[in-house]
């Protein structure tokens, strides 16, 4: 088992076993909290942009994962491919916060997965994410 | 399968999570710049494939660079990008896009940009940035 972060809970999963969602990760899977699924990121240094504050690239990608594995979670499916993702930037976030993804599935069918995720800081909004998943 | 295309120079890159990812590379004059990167085994999946995040990331800081152009280095950031991902690319492919300004207000810049592989398109992006201190 990897060690959970200080300020995770003791069951969060590391989801990011290679390739780039290691490189720019890891994300962890928390609990659910009913029908909403959570991921959890701790930023660190090098998740920072020029400024001092968390890098919009790396939001998109947590975005994209926290979906990603939901959308293999509620299709069964090994594999899906994100197909679109749109993200707002609507606040900042700074070294050491620990970002959490609140996922929700819109819809599924048999082949797409619709979902969006709200990544907040301690319940403070810093992204929007909305996206349509393929199940491969 | 590897190495940087004729004319193209390293982008200077300031952001750690850029660094961390790139390096990126460009070519032609401010206002008219093409950025590339070459695929590597950090930005693909379990599949050899590479990841949205990494495509989203170098679509943000290729943006950027256009959008910091654009304003003579002014304070700039993301306000919002839509991503749509039309193909796969792979392990050694080398990415290009030349972003487009499509309309510039006092505080605003919107920009589309088109995402390539030997000419196929792989990758499409539209993106609002904010001038900060311009409203």
């Amino acid at each position: 088992m990897d060690k959970v972060p200080d300020g995770l809970p003791q069951d969060a999963e590391n989801v990011s076993r290679g390739g780039f969602n290691l490189h720019a990760g890891p994300v962890w899977r928390l609990p659910a909290d009913g029908e909403v699924r959570r991921f959890a990121l701790v930023i660190a240094d090098k998740h920072m942009n020029g400024s001092g504050y968390v890098h919009g690239g790396l939001l998109m990608t947590f975005a994209d994962v926290a979906m990603s594995q939901t959308s293999r979670a509620v299709s069964g499916a090994e594999t899906c491919s994100t197909v679109s993702l749109t993200c707002d930037f609507v606040g900042p976030a700074k070294l050491g916060e620990i970002l959490e993804a609140r996922v929700r599935v819109t819809r599924h069918t048999r082949t797409m997965v619709f979902l969006s995720a709200d990544i907040e800081v301690d319940g403070r909004p810093v992204a929007v994410a909305t996206g349509l998943w393929k199940i491969a | 399968m590897s190495g940087v295309p004729e004319g193209f120079r390293q982008t200077r890159l300031v952001d750690p999570f850029e660094l961390h990812v790139g390096p990126i590379y460009e070519l032609g004059e401010k206002g008219a710049k093409r950025f590339g990167f070459r695929v590597d085994k950090r930005h693909v999946n379990m599949r050899g494939v590479i990841h949205g995040g990494m495509l989203m990331t170098f679509a943000d800081a290729a943006l950027g660079q256009a959008a910091w152009d654009a304003t003579d280095h002014g304070n700039v950031v993301t306000l919002n990008m839509q991503s749509q991902f039309l193909a796969p690319a792979k392990n050694g492919d080398w990415i290009e896009v030349a972003p487009v300004l499509t309309r510039r207000t006092r505080s605003l810049l919107f920009f589309r940009g088109d995402f390539t592989v030997d000419g196929l398109a792989v990758y499409s992006v539209s993106s609002v940035w904010k001038i900060l201190g311009a409203d």
